[in-house]
């Protein structure tokens, strides 16, 4: 059957997602709550591009019971290049995350994924990540794919390029800001600011946001992931400023792969209505003018 | 040789007892490309209305200990929808559909139930009596005179096995299921959630956006193995038991205790490829009660002996 003649299909089902029990392999503090933990996954690793993500749950446990999305931090190869498994960096937030961060090495999660659809590999002058606290985690890996330094997806996604690639952090204090290294390692022109003070620009991401805009020329796209609030700020000036921005939603979910009907968001319709969509299976990653903030 | 795993429920004959169950399956699509979907016994889809329904605000899901609260509303893009876009795919597939449908009324069941019956992709329907979410439905489900009248005027415009699924939010749900037999209901499937709620102290709201919804997984299994275990002594048509399944002993437990079939809810949210173990670990499970066929395990509960008396010669409490 074609499902492309069937309008109510997602496009972004679980089709290439492989179900596994994985050991860690190290779970280290990056900054305050913060955590990046490592698990061997060779072929969910081979295949996973920046913005998708796993859901992931602690093995033989029912409570808690369900799993959790996570996106992807990055895919950690062997010597030869060779996608080994991934990086997942996580903030200490309920019941999941507290018990991840005491997890040794050893301790068995239970994670599938790939999942969702990922940022899209366009060509682009200048791509402006902006990141709301925790939201930075997809950033790292499309960093480096738009940069050329690393290709993702099995086959090796081709196509997305980027002459240049900023990163605006927003976080509540220096404490908390992670992964700044990685970010700055791949060639990634990192600007920081913070709610107190603590670090880089005494204020909100959207200030750098602004400043970003203006000092670009033509070819910008944004993509954007944080806490609801920033998204549609980011999402208001995008279109004021006419700028093309893709937004990472991070609604809760239980299942992941579209069955449970929990993680909808309401999205706009071609006839200017709205409808619940399931951003599993439709996203995570949205053209911000699709989603109706309210 | 190993056990012959096959069922039947009415006229409609599953490959074996593992079905999943509405609303944790989507349309079967969704699934197809973590599960072989055709090995199923049986797949229910999400439920369908006659309209469609864009179903509650969030939070529509809140986990608690051990299992799941939902209020979903039956989002759904109704029966039209279901029968041009989706119904085909299910067709296609070896596991044969049994579509779930909820009506506000007697009619609009009746109606559904009837057009349904024409198309050779059902192989049986599933009346949603029970979905604690929307207002109707779930009133069929609570008195059992309701229930049989309801199920008789489906009954007599349906051609394909029926299955009345039943609440367990009720006094006594063999009197429910006493009456959907009478009624001419094929089989049983028990149970739906549980009504519950959740509370946020801090902000002092609840924290489903419709306030109360339906608790679902391992949290509820006792109470789901008890209803099965009550419908099965009291009614003679086959009972499909559901509610917190996600192990192999849980599945065994449920035949034991009267279930023909079971039917997998949350644990497909949890564990997305739960039920093809299941499904590999049937056999061996079978020949550890040296079984030959299904059929020999469903309903074996042996009667509790007399407690053994204590040295006091009471019995042991
Ligand atoms: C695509 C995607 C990618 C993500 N990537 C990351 C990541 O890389 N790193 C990271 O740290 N986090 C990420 N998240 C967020 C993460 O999944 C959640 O924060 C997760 O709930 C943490 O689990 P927990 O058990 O620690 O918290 P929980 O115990 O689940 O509680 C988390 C909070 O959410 C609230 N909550 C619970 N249920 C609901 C509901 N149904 N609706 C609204 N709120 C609810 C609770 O009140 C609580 O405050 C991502 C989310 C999505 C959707
Ligand atoms: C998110 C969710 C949605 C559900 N939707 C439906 C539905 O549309 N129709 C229905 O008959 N039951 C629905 N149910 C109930 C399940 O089919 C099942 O009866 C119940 O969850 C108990 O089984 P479990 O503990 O294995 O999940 C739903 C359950 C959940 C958790």
């Amino acid at each position: 059957m074609n499902e492309n003649c069937n309008p109510l299909h997602a496009p972004y089902y679980a089709d290439h997602a492989v179900q596994l029990t994985v050991e860690v392999v190290e779970n280290v503090q990056l900054a305050r709550d913060t955590y990046r933990i490592r698990f061997a996954c060779p072929s969910l690793a081979a295949s996973i591009t920046p913005g998708q993500f796993v859901m992931l749950r602690l093995a033989d446990m029912q409570d808690p019971l369900l799993g959790r999305p996570l996106a992807m931090y990055d895919v950690y190869r062997d010597a030869d290049g060779a996608a080994v498994g991934i990086d997942v960096v996580y903030l200490v937030h309920g019941k999941l995350t507290s018990k991840l961060a005491r997890c040794a090495p050893g301790q068995r999660l239970e994670v599938w994924g790939p999942l969702g659809n990922g940022f899209p590999g366009q060509q682009v002058d200048h791509l402006i990540m902006v990141a709301g606290g925790i939201g930075q985690t997809p950033f790292v890996a499309l960093g480096k794919e738009y940069l050329g330094r690393q290709a993702y997806g099995d086959p090796p996604r081709q196509g997305a390029s980027a002459g240049k690639v900023t990163m605006c952090y927003g976080a509540r204090s220096a404490e908390y800001l992670a992964g700044v290294e990685d970010f700055r390692a791949c060639g990634i022109d990192v600007k920081i600011s913070t709610d107190d003070g603590s670090a880089g620009h005494h204020g909100l991401v959207t200030d750098l946001l602004n400043a970003a805009l203006d000092a670009s020329t033509a070819g910008v796209q944004i993509a954007c992931c944080g806490p609801e609030r920033m998204m549609e700020s980011v999402a208001t000036i995008a279109a004021q400023r006419n700028v093309p921005c893709w937004v990472s939603l991070e609604t809760p979910m239980a299942c992941g792969i579209g069955i449970c009907f929990t993680c909808v968001a309401k999205v706009r319709q071609d006839d200017g209505s709205w409808d619940y969509k399931r951003t599993c299976v439709e996203g995570p990653i949205f053209a911000a003018e699709k989603i109706d903030w309210e | 040789m190993s056990a012959s795993l096959s069922v039947e429920i009415g006229s409609l004959r599953l490959a074996n007892p593992i079905l999943v169950a509405s609303g944790t399956f989507g349309y079967a699509r969704e699934m197809a490309g973590m599960v072989d979907v055709g090995r199923l016994g049986g797949i229910v889809p999400k439920t369908i209305t006659q309209a469609p329904r864009a179903g509650n605000a969030p939070w529509r899901t809140v986990e608690t200990t051990a299992g799941l609260l939902n209020s979903i509303g039956l989002d759904n893009d109704g029966i039209d929808a279901f029968i041009e876009h989706h119904l085909p795919y299910l067709g296609q597939l070896a596991s044969p559909a049994i579509v779930s449908i909820a009506g506000r009324t007697s009619e609009e069941f009746t109606q559904m139930a009837a057009r349904l019956s024409q198309y050779d992709e059902v192989g049986a329907i599933e009346l949603n009596i029970s979905c604690p979410n929307v207002s109707g439905g779930v009133d069929f489900g609570i008195c059992p005179e309701t229930c049989r009248d309801l199920i008789a005027s489906v009954r007599a415009q349906c051609t394909k096995p029926l299955l009345a699924k039943l609440t367990p939010n009720v006094a006594r749900i063999a009197d429910v299921a006493a009456a959907a037999e009478e009624g001419g209901a094929d089989g049983i499937s028990a149970i739906n959630t549980l009504l519950g709620m959740a509370v946020d102290w801090r902000r002092q709201k609840p924290l489903l956006g419709n306030v109360m919804g339906g608790l679902s997984g391992p949290a509820i299994k006792p109470v789901a193995l008890r209803c099965v275990y009550q419908i099965a002594q009291r009614v003679k048509i086959p009972v499909i038991g559901i509610g917190g399944i996600g192990t192999i002993d849980d599945v065994m437990e449920f035949l034991v205790a009267g279930a023909t079939a079971v039917q997998i809810g949350t644990a497909n949210f949890n564990d997305p490829t739960v039920s093809m173990r299941l499904l590999d670990q049937m056999p061996a499970a079978l020949a550890e009660l040296g079984a030959a066929s299904i059929q020999e395990i469903i309903g074996s509960l042996q009667p509790k002996s007399q407690p053994a008396p204590n040295v006091l010669g009471s019995p042991v409490a």
